[in-house]
Order: structure tokens, then C-alpha cells, then sequence
């Protein structure tokens, strides 16, 4: 037993000695950009590739020299969805000098970190939470907000429905995971989708990780949807058009996903089902990410062939965008040694039309405005490639009709 | 711990939980450092000790289900939840005081626990385990299409506080988490040693000769799952004090799940097993989220996202080594260190 223990411990010193010898000496001037990311649940589809997006992008402003010799520091945690282990990992660092960014990637955990957020004067990105725009605090979302563009997206179905000649109201299904975020885009998008006269049936939820929809997608169609909006993160919203075309549905039902709808590599895998999805985004998809060149000049220098490429790489590379220009505002503000996480957050609120090359349209933080930016652009699948079918159009307010 | 010589004399000694000045000279160090603890230790270490004792009162409660009564349940998650919001409800929607609200949540969550353990009246093994699978659900699913819940959008209940004094940080909140998991501790313990915990341990391990013996099978297996239960509504009536929101992605089938598997490396029917496996799951957890930015940056080409993953790995790999060369569990290393400390100086 004592020859274990003795083994133990040396085992233990040579990892430790290894770890240390490993990571070096932190850099002089530093300041920490926190991800609370899924990269193993059921969203990591979407936070793994847009973390390697904003990794590389921090990459290569700290290999120019950082911001005035100042060098970001990321740090990735995997939340695994857990909103528990979320708040366990940000109290983990809560009290670390010049954490200067907190990205919550999940509705429920920027809801159960903005209380604390709040209390030690920090900033945080949350994905789409309308709440953070009705009561401005020092959470930001990453673009329009979900109700937002379930707002521009009920435009494009009238607009649609109009175009095919039809008459009436068109009826639409919704169908998404039953969780805050599912359930996020009807404050304000129920009430958006009613005054402009559609008729709206009951949602329909499912929990996250369910694989078959067939139950919802059924009740939807008998209930007469001519349009169903499938949540969820991808690939969610994948598996329930595979199984809205295994029924025969996409025949006569148009689908639609939100931002976390089918990417090119979900595409790859099921491009008969989901030929002519429509897709709303805040970000560039597809080909037009894919033509890109600030994009892929950065995915090409990280991470070599286009054939694994990811358009949410885009997305991830613009939260470095926003960050590295507050960061250049509060250091500019405070001095490095002065510099303070509420720096930041004066300084986020200072972007106001920061262009982004087009990843996304240009930022819309205010003292006002929590909006990332407040433009959509809307997608369509065509023969297996996601392609743009209308420019960049700013979705409409559907967070000042909800009361929250 | 006894030291080798040391014998019982007396009944009183026999059933002594602290035997020798020793025990009881460790005891009050032990308390006294506890309690002096949040004056010199750091911020990071008290919030982490606050979750480790929280996860270690709801594994307290699984243990006095599954390791001694021997009834499988995947619930515990879903009771946590109960427990949280019956707390959340009481304090906000009635003005009811958290100290009040603390134990009713217990007694709310074990009345549910009695619903969710009628199953095993008449299922067991592995139907069970899939019975409170679907409790779980249920708890869910009510939560979150009733009003009084906050629904979707949850509840944010206020830190306690007595007169005027707020738990509001988590150094504060230590002191009631540390007291309440002390006391639940010591009833679990006596648990154990009492007539309950003897019908506990003889349905376990064969229930036609415990129901043979005279011991009413029904009885103590709602009740194995009542006070599971009411463990799993202390626990969630404290996070949800703490960390002052609540909603249901905090209460999903893998954390049930991780609880199960802290259960399995502490090891079932032992109390120090549930110590035990609550820190080896918990300190694992920390080492990864502390270890992963330091591996990506040593290790470029692996990226951030695959680095700060291996807790998923981590937690599979521990479980799957210790099914295999320890099934039971830490526990039983710890017998064994006890018996070669008792023997000595002979071999062990």
C-alpha cells in the first residue's frame, strides 16, 4: 500500500511539474475573455465551432502584438448545458483581475448569471434573450434579439404568401425546444405575428435531445400549417424537417428555422429534406460565408481545408471583433493598470455601427440598445447549398410588444 | 477510527459514534476549522465546498434509498427541483421566512418522493429505475407548464436573512449550508445504526426474508423514499437561496445521473462513500475546468473547445475504472485503510 501511495504522489508531482513547465509564465499584460460553452450537450454544434472562430480570432491579435502590447487570454469552459456547472465555473473566476468579457452561451445561463453579473458590475453575451433588451442591464445579446427575428421572419412568410397568390391569413406552427430559449421568440413574436394578421397555432414543445417529431409535426399539419418554424440548435431543427419530409410534409408546408437552423455540414448529411428550408440569421451562411474573404483567410491560416468549414466560425470571429474594439476603448478610457471590467461596459456601449466585414451587420450597442446588430438576412437551401435570398433587412421590434 | 487495543466496555461505548478523547479532539478541530474556514480561505474555495456539501446532501438522500434500502432512483434530480421551488414559491408568492421554507421544501419534496416511490411497492431492479426516470419527467413537465413556477422563465427567490442580516454572499451562505449538511449528516449516521436503517439494509439485500422477518416492506420503502426525498428538497431549497434563480435546466436527468455515478465511486451503504464520491466528481470536474486553458495553451493544435471537454471524458472514464477495479467504490479503500491502521504495526 505505502509503494501505491508513493507511486501516487510522484505521478502527481511529475503531472503538476508537467502542467507548470507546460504553460510558462502568464504574459505581462493580459486581460481574460471568459466562454461559458456547451461543447459536449446538446448546443455544442453551435458553440464549438463559434468558440474555434473567436480562438483563432484572438490568435491572431495576440500574434500582431495584442492591443498596445495587451494580450487576450481565453478561456473555454464546458457547461455542457448545465446551468449549474455555468454559474459553479463563473464563480470560478469571478474575482479574476481584468475579466473583462463573460459569453453565456445558452438562454438559462445568462439568465442565472445575470444576477451576479449585475452585482460584480461585469459584462456578459447572451445568444438572443428579448428580457435583456427590455430592462438594459450588462447583458448583451450577440445580434437581434429571438423575437426579433421570429418578428422578420413572419414578414417574409406574408410577403411569401402574398407572392404565391393566395388569399386569407397564412397559418403558421412553431415547434421548438421547451426550455427558455424554445420558448423566448413568442414574447413579442406571438403578438408581432398577430397584428400583422397571421394566424398563429398552439406551439408545440419537446424537450432538447428528443430525436422524432413526427407527434408535433402531425398535430401541426392537421391543425392546417402552411408554415412551421423549427427551433431548436442544430441538429435539432435538421432532424425535425428530415422528419417533416419522411411524412411527406415539406411538400405543401414551407419550413423555416431561426438563427441555429441547418448549417452547410448538417446540409451535407440530409440535403434532400432539407432542400428549400428557409433559414433567418443574424450572421453570414452558407456561400456567403463561404465567400467571405475575412473569413476564410482566417480559417485557412487556422485551420486549413474549407472542407470542414463551419459558417458560426463567422459568427465567433465577430464576438472578437466587438471585444478587441472595447477592449481598445477601455483601454484607451483606464490604463491597463486602471482597467476594469465596468471599462468594458461603458465601452461596449460605445460600438454603436462597429462594422463587422459584413459577418453580421453593424453593431447596434447603445446606451439604449443591448441589439448586436439589428439586421437579418434570410436564407433558402438550394440544391444542398445555403443561399442568400434577401439582403440584409432590419427586423422588426417585437421586443416593445411583450410586457416583461 | 479506532486504534488497535482500544475495546468496548461498556453498552453506551458500544454504541458510541466518538469513542475515544482522540475522536472527540479531531471532532471539535474539524468543526472549529470548518467554521473558521470562510476568514482565511478564498472566495473560489468556499463557493466550491458550498456545492460540494449541497451535492453531498442529495447524495445522502440516494444513499439512504439506494445504497441501504436497495431502490434504485433516478429522480433525485427532479426531487432537488422540488424541493427548490416549493422554496422558491413559499418565500416569494407567500412571504414565508427561508427558515420556515427550508424544512417544508424537505417535507414537500419527501411527499412527492412518497408518489414517486409507490412504484416500487410493486416493480424493483431495473423497472424501478425507469419508474423514477419518468417521475423525473413528470416533475419536469409540471413545473414548467404551471404559473406558480415562473414556468419557463423560473423564480428568483432572496437570500435569507435575520434581522436585517442578509446570507447574500456565498461566505455568508456557508455558514447555513456547512450547519445543515453537519446535522444531516449526523441523521443519516444514526439513521443507519437505528431499527429503520436495519429494515433498510434487510430489504436491500433480500426483501422476501426481510418481509418474512415481520418487516413491512411497504412501510420503509416509502419511507427509504420519503426521507431521500425530503435530503434531495433541502438541498434545492438551499441552491435556490444561493445562487437566487431557479429553473428547471438546473434540475436535468444528468445531473440525477451524476449523482448516481458520485454514489457508485464513494460507494453504496456507506456515509464517508458519499463524501467521497461527491469530492472525487467534484475536485475531477474543478481539475478539468482549472486544468483545460492550461492544456490549450500547451497544446495548440488541440483548441480550447476539445481541452475544456475532457470532463465529459474524465467523469465516463472514472466511472467505467471503477465499475471495473473498485465497484465498491472509495468507500471500501477506506475500510481498508481503517482495518491496516487498526492492525498495526502487523501487516495488514
Amino acid at each position: 500500500m505505502g509503494k501505491q501511495v508513493r507511486m501516487f504522489l510522484k505521478a502527481a508531482l511529475m503531472i503538476s511539474l508537467g502542467v507548470v513547465c507546460l504553460t510558462g509564465v502568464a504574459s505581462a499584460k493580459e486581460v481574460m475573455y471568459l466562454s461559458l460553452a456547451d461543447y459536449t450537450g446538446p448546443i455544442a454544434g453551435l458553440n464549438v465551432p463559434g468558440d474555434m472562430g473567436l480562438e483563432d480570432f484572438i490568435k491572431d491579435v495576440n500574434a500582431k502584438g495584442g492591443v498596445d502590447g495587451v494580450t487576450i487570454k481565453f478561456i473555454g469552459i464546458d457547461t455542457r448545458y448545465d446551468v449549474a456547472r455555468a454559474v459553479s465555473a463563473y464563480k470560478r473566476y469571478r474575482r479574476t483581475p481584468r475579466l473583462l468579457m463573460v459569453n453565456s452561451i445558452s438562454t438559462g445561463i445568462g439568465k442565472a448569471v445575470a444576477p451576479l453579473i449585475e452585482k460584480d458590475k461585469r459584462l456578459q453575451m447572451v445568444p438572443g434573450d428579448g428580457e435583456f433588451q427590455a430592462h438594459l442591464g450588462r447583458s448583451f445579446i450577440w445580434g437581434p434579439a429571438y423575437q426579433d427575428a421570429f418578428a422578420a421572419m413572419m414578414d417574409w412568410v406574408m410577403a411569401d404568401w402574398k407572392k404565391k397568390g393566395k388569399s386569407g391569413a397564412p397559418v403558421v406552427g412553431y415547434l421548438s425546444w421547451d426550455n427558455p430559449y424554445g420558448r423566448e421568440p413568442l414574447r413579442g413574436g406571438k403578438e408581432y405575428a398577430e397584428k400583422i394578421g397571421i394566424k398563429l397555432l398552439p406551439p408545440e414543445f419537446f424537450p432538447p435531445g428528443t430525436l422524432k417529431h413526427d407527434v408535433y409535426l402531425t398535430r401541426l399539419a392537421n391543425a392546417g400549417a402552411n408554415y412551421i418554424l423549427a427551433g431548436g440548435v442544430d441538429p435539432t431543427p435538421t432532424n425535425i424537417i428530415r422528419d417533416g419530409y419522411n411524412l411527406g410534409l415539406t411538400k405543401t408546408i414551407q419550413f423555416m428555422t431561426d438563427y441555429w437552423g441547418p448549417t452547410a455540414l448538417g446540409i451535407g448529411v440530409h440535403a434532400e429534406a432539407l432542400e428549400g428550408t428557409v433559414i433567418i440569421s443574424f450572421f453570414q451562411r452558407g456561400e456567403d460565408a463561404r465567400n467571405n474573404p475575412v473569413v476564410t483567410d482566417l480559417w485557412k491560416r487556422y485551420r486549413g481545408s474549407m472542407d470542414k468549414f463551419n459558417e458560426v466560425y463567422g459568427m465567433g470571429m465577430s464576438w472578437g471583433m466587438t471585444y478587441l474594439a472595447g477592449l481598445k476603448i477601455a483601454l484607451k478610457a483606464a490604463g491597463y493598470e486602471k482597467l476594469e471590467a465596468d471599462d468594458m461596459y461603458k465601452a461596449y456601449q460605445k460600438l454603436t455601427g462597429l462594422n463587422k466585414y459584413d459577418i453580421q451587420g453593424p453593431c447596434a450597442y447603445s446606451p439604449t440598445s443591448r441589439l448586436g446588430s439589428k439586421l437579418v438576412k434570410i436564407y433558402r437551401v438550394k440544391a444542398g447549398k445555403i443561399v442568400p435570398i434577401t439582403g440584409w433587412r432590419e427586423a422588426p421590434n417585437a421586443v416593445a410588444l411583450h410586457t416583461f | 477510527m479506532r486504534p488497535c487495543g482500544v475495546f468496548d466496555k461498556s453498552y453506551a461505548l458500544d454504541i458510541a459514534i466518538i469513542r475515544t478523547w482522540q475522536h472527540w479532539t479531531i471532532l471539535i478541530l474539524s468543526l472549529l476549522f470548518l467554521y473558521l474556514f470562510p476568514l482565511f480561505g478564498s472566495y473560489y474555495l468556499i463557493s466550491f465546498i458550498n456545492l460540494l456539501s449541497i451535492s453531498a446532501m442529495v447524495v445522502l438522500g440516494l444513499q439512504i434509498v439506494s445504497g441501504l434500502c436497495g431502490q434504485i432512483s433516478f429522480g433525485q434530480a427532479a426531487f432537488m427541483a422540488v424541493g427548490a421551488y416549493t422554496s422558491s414559491i413559499l418565500t416569494i408568492h407567500y412571504g414565508l421566512s427561508f427558515w420556515l421554507a427550508l424544512p417544508l421544501s424537505g417535507i414537500v419534496a419527501g411527499c412527492v418522493g412518497i408518489i414517486g416511490g409507490a412504484p416500487s411497492l410493486r416493480i424493483k431492479g431495473m423497472y424501478l429505475a425507469m419508474a423514477t426516470i419518468a417521475i423525473h419527467f413528470v416533475v419536469i413537465w409540471l413545473i414548467l407548464h404551471t404559473e406558480i413556477t415562473g414556468s419557463f422563465k423560473g423564480l428568483y427567490p432572496q437570500p435569507p436573512s435575520i434581522g436585517g442580516f442578509e446570507f447574500d454572499t456565498d461566505e455568508r451562505m456557508y455558514y447555513i449550508i456547512m450547519s445543515v449538511l453537519i446535522i444531516m449528516t449526523y441523521a443519516a449516521r444514526n439513521l443507519m445504526r437505528s431499527k429503520v436503517g436495519r429494515a433498510f439494509v434487510a430489504i436491500r439485500d433480500n426483501d422476501l426474508a426481510a418481509e418474512v422477518m415481520g418487516v413491512n416492506l411497504y412501510y420503509y420503502k416509502l419511507l427509504a423514499f420519503f426521507i431521500s426525498c425530503f435530503y434531495a428538497g433541502v438541498a434545492g431549497s438551499l441552491w435556490a437561496h444561493l445562487i437566487t434563480v431557479v429553473n428547471v435546466e438546473q434540475f436535468t436527468l444528468l445531473h440525477a445521473l451524476e449523482y448516481v455515478g458520485m454514489l457508485i465511486i464513494g460507494g453504496m451503504g456507506s456515509i464517508p462513500g458519499v463524501f467521497f464520491g461527491v469530492l472525487f466528481i467534484r475536485v475531477l470536474n474543478e481539475l478539468v475546468m482549472f486544468a483545460s486553458p492550461a492544456l490549450a495553451k500547451a497544446l495548440p493544435w488541440l483548441g480550447s473547445s476539445p481541452a475544456a471537454s475532457l470532463g465529459l471524458l474524465a467523469f465516463g472514464l472514472a466511472m467505467a475504472l471503477f465499475l471495473i477495479f473498485e465497484p465498491r467504490g472509495l468507500a471500501h479503500r477506506w475500510e481498508i485503510f481503517k482495518a491496516s491502521y487498526r492492525l498495526y504495526p502487523f501487516a495488514h
